[in-house]
């Protein structure tokens, strides 16, 4: 074989893995959503850093979100773990004092960024083109814009174990007064989740949210003397295992994680209502043009049908793209609202509201738990 | 005539010139700045500390806004009416305080024996036996340890099948105020133990032998031989055991479940759940000023024990 011959065959080697490297990239890009031509995208970072939630959170990210991205773009994807509220005062003080943030992306919940969108940290997403093929549910109520884009809702369901409620599964959140039930129940921390149909449980209306929830607090006080545990996602599942717990208010995806995991485990939603929450993605101001370019991909990619699909089964909730399937064992599960008549029975507060309350109602929460 | 090289060594030319470089730098004349110059690196530390607290001290005045989540430009003394109005916060600073007595108190009593064991007796195994198992704990964090004891303690754990197997039911034995004092308690007492140790060193074994041979029984010596003699060292003990169990967070945390908060865990909550970083502030320089007066107490009652090095022991 001649030099020449060799250098042609290198040549052509090259050529055609350049053109593969292309034609790659451009059906990747395409997958995203993304117009723009290859030769005008900015320059593409080694890595763009995804705050997640920990445990089944993550590996449902990771597999739905995360993994096409990084075979789309050719972009790493770390997932940083520090908890949501812990990484808050981290992200503000960056952009405060001018510096780049510790992260592209925010995986939060609504309430969190609503906080965070309106102390004006967080970057505007209305220019997402996959926002067009969204639901209502992606966009925050009570903000301007896009600060954030909701990816899923989700439902604190009266999770139980059927073994320890032997007549039937429970109807009501005042089933959970039931002295056998004293030590073996559990709520959040922080109350979140329990308000809004401790508001009904008490007797009390939505429509006095938040003026009045003297009912709520009377109702939380009567919990209190069932000495409940207080904790945060990993806890319920944990309790649940352990057998420390037979009931809680929690996020329905705890509670399947703690089924798959072997449990015997049920849930519902009560006849006084349960709350519906989103939670959503957001970027932070200050990032480097490129890298606040590619974060943005990064959500658009959330936000299509593939990528939804695969990462709401893994977390068995309900997406913002229209004709996702329900895994299968969530077929008409009061858990998994589909329709108009399953968000009849669920509780849905402004997240303003909420983060203007959030201080007051916590302090009071505290107060009855702590007492 | 030329010196032989051997005779002076280059390094001992070296050295020569170092000497004469520090007498350059640092005549003999400074000497007695010497130790404020190796203060130094100590004091700009702990300056940077009062520099946070001013700063925490400044957020400690501002109020949050919740429809900009900023604080607030003007200075108030709102968050301190909160914290001194609220019930939460008088019950969650009653218990921090109160469990943070009970606890030391309880270390002590533990401590001493095993202080006492450990550098008195006459067997070296016994002596190292105590040692090692007195140093375990620190290559544990404490954050470890206390899940330790959600296995060991838990509905399903090693405690409560114990009791099964003899008949008695599943108790919870977690998630409640005795479990985070036994938490602390068990986290407390190897620093309980290094502090008394050299306290006890200090007792010559002489006076207990003459105490005895007056006739004192071991009761009677402990009374007014050891147990005075090694005040200091419970002074400076008991000052560690109830600054640290008064401003931990992970013990109450773990073991806690939720419901038996301290005023560290108050204070993570104001900053890292609803934002309010002006209440969090307030609450850290509330717990700074319970803790120093609480120590400022403790010196003038009894001194500062082992902690007062210089001084002559009272």
């Amino acid at each position: 074989m001649s030099h020449d011959k060799l250098s042609s065959m290198q040549i052509r080697r090259r050529t055609l893995l350049a053109s593969m490297a292309a034609a790659g990239a451009s059906a990747g890009l395409s997958t995203l959503g993304v117009s723009r031509a290859f030769a005008q995208e900015p320059e593409k970072p080694a890595e763009i850093i995804v705050r997640a939630w920990g445990g089944s959170w993550v590996d449902a990210l990771k597999a739905g979100v995360s993994d096409s991205f990084t075979k789309a773009t050719g972009i790493a994807v770390r997932h940083d773990l520090t908890e949501d509220n812990e990484i808050q005062p981290k992200v503000w003080a960056a952009v405060a004092q001018k510096r780049v943030p510790p992260i592209h992306v925010n995986w939060d919940t609504t309430t969190n960024a609503t906080k965070s969108a309106l102390r004006g940290v967080t970057e505007d997403l209305s220019d997402l083109p996959n926002l067009k093929d969204t639901t209502e549910l992606a966009k925050p109520v009570g903000l301007d814009g896009y600060p954030i884009v909701n990816t899923y809702g989700y439902v604190y369901v009266l999770a139980y174990r059927p073994s320890a409620f032997p007549n039937g599964a429970p109807k009501s959140w005042k089933d959970l007064l039931d002295p056998k039930l004293k030590g073996r129940i559990a709520l959040y921390n922080d109350g979140i989740g329990f308000h809004f149909p401790a508001q009904v449980a008490g007797g009390g209306k939505l429509e006095d949210i938040p003026g009045n929830m003297q009912p709520a607090w009377d109702f939380i006080a009567k919990i209190k003397e069932q000495q409940p545990l207080l904790g945060e996602d990993p806890d319920f599942t944990t309790w649940f295992q352990k057998g420390e717990i037979d009931a809680a208010c929690t996020i329905s995806t705890n509670a399947r994680e703690a089924k798959k995991n072997g449990i015997e485990l049920a849930w519902v939603v009560p006849e006084e209502g349960a709350k519906f929450d989103t939670d959503g993605l957001w970027i932070p101001k200050g990032l480097p043009e490129n890298e606040l370019y590619w974060a943005k991909q990064y959500i658009n990619h959330a936000l299509t049908k593939e990528a939804q699909q695969v990462w709401l089964d893994g977390l068995g909730l309900p997406g913002v793209v229209p004709g996702l399937t329900p895994p299968a064992d969530l077929v008409d599960d009061p858990s998994y609202p589909v329709t108009e008549e399953a968000f009849e029975h669920l509780i849905r507060i402004s997240s303003k509201v909420q983060v203007e309350n959030e201080s007051q109602w916590f302090a009071k929460f505290k107060e009855i738990m702590q007492g | 005539m030329r010196t032989p090289r051997a005779a002076y060594p280059v390094t001992w030319r070296v050295m020569d010139m170092l000497e004469r470089l520090a007498a350059a730098v640092w005549p003999s004349s400074f000497q007695r700045g010497l130790p404020y110059l190796m203060l130094l690196p100590a004091v700009v530390l702990v300056g940077l500390l009062v520099l946070g607290l001013v700063q925490i001290g400044d957020t400690s005045l501002r109020v949050l806004d919740t429809n900009t989540f900023l604080m607030s430009e003007d200075y108030t003394l709102a968050n301190y009416q909160r914290v001194l109005t609220e019930n939460f916060f008088a019950t969650v600073a009653g218990r921090s305080l109160m469990g943070s007595l009970i606890v030391t108190a309880i270390t002590l009593l533990f401590a001493f024996p095993y202080a006492y064991l450990m550098v008195r007796t006459p067997s070296s195994a016994l002596r190292k036996f105590l040692l090692v198992a007195l140093f375990l704990p620190f290559f544990i964090g404490q954050v470890v340890r206390a899940y330790g004891w959600l296995i060991i303690l838990g509905n399903q754990g090693m405690v409560n099948e114990a009791l099964g197997l003899v008949g008695v039911p599943p108790m919870r034995l977690l998630y409640n105020y005795p479990a985070v004092l036994f938490g602390l308690v068990q986290y407390m007492l190897p620093f309980a133990v290094l502090m008394l140790a050299p306290a006890l060193t200090a007792i010559p074994n002489e006076l207990e032998a003459a105490a005895a041979s007056l006739g004192a029984g071991w009761v009677r010596t402990f009374r007014h031989v050891v147990l005075p003699l090694s005040r200091p060292g419970l002074v400076g003990a008991g000052l560690v055991v109830v600054t640290l169990s008064l401003t931990d967070f992970a013990i109450p945390a773990i073991l806690g479940g939720g419901t038996q908060d301290f005023i560290a865990n108050a204070i993570y909550d104001q900053f890292f759940r609803t934002s309010d970083q002006g209440l969090g502030a307030t609450l850290s320089l509330m717990l700074v000023a319970v803790g120093s007066i609480l120590v400022g107490v403790v010196f003038m009652l009894f001194g500062a024990g082992t902690l007062a090095m210089g001084e002559t022991r009272k």
